[in-house]
């Protein structure tokens, strides 16, 4: 299984700017906030269910922890003329 | 010596960069001298299982242009196709319209996650080079 990114860096070179943003931080938080979401989602995947986008609704919580756990290992580098611009999830 | 390089190194000449930043940087525009950005050829190919899309954007020497440098997860191509699954009919076939409109015939409900393996290992020995205009495009799988 894979596991959500613990770390963002954001870099800015050309500026001397680079940022290291502790993502690991925020899982806790974004736990409670599901816990907190999970009726209200039930709720609006039965009333989805027959439009055919209550299935979605239902799944869209593992779905996003599977996104953002597939984040890991993402990379992208933007030379930006006289800056260069770097952003990655470890 | 590339143009990406020659911006890096006269960072460093106006003291921008560090040292450690600027041979940090170098290492990523050489994709032969960096472990973590082999060529297909060296990595994919002798591992087996490809691990990373690559997708570079090389402008012309001298062009000015931005350059792109993009490594994809297999694992967020793969939960991508995931979530087409998830799709409601209706929407689905909106959406083979839309593609249809641009000239691409494709079901997306033909888009399974057991097919993307088998899909990674076809990918392996992709490498696809264009050269058009004032840039390059690299793609290949890592």
């Amino acid at each position: 299984m894979n596991y959500p990114p613990l770390l963002m860096r954001l870099g800015i070179y050309g500026r001397r700017f680079c940022l290291w943003l502790p993502l690991f931080l925020l899982w806790p938080v974004a736990v409670a906030v599901a816990i907190v979401l999970a009726p209200l989602v039930l709720l609006f995947a039965l009333i989805l269910w027959r439009l055919g986008w209550g299935r979605l609704v239902l799944l869209s919580g593992p779905m996003l922890l599977g996104i953002l756990s597939a984040l890991r290992g993402l990379e992208l580098n933007l030379n930006l003329g006289n800056r260069l611009l770097q952003i990655s999830f470890k | 010596m590339g143009d990406n390089q020659k911006r890096i190194l006269d960072l460093l000449a106006e003291k921008k960069i560090s040292v450690d930043e600027a041979q940090r940087l170098l290492s990523l525009t050489e994709p032969d001298k960096d472990p973590g950005t082999k060529g297909p050829e060296e990595s994919a190919g002798s591992k087996g299982k490809p691990r990373y899309f690559r997708v570079q954007v090389q402008p012309e020497a001298g062009s000015g242009k931005e350059s792109v440098n993009v490594r994809i997860p297999m694992a967020l191509i793969r939960a991508g196709i995931k979530l087409t699954s998830l799709i409601p009919p209706r929407a689905s076939d909106e959406v083979n319209e839309a593609l249809r409109e641009k000239g691409v015939d494709f079901d997306v409900r033909n888009l399974k996650p057991e097919d993307f393996d088998e899909l990674v290992k076809a990918l392996t020995d992709l490498e696809v080079d264009v050269k058009g205009g004032r840039e390059k495009v690299h793609i290949y799988v890592e």
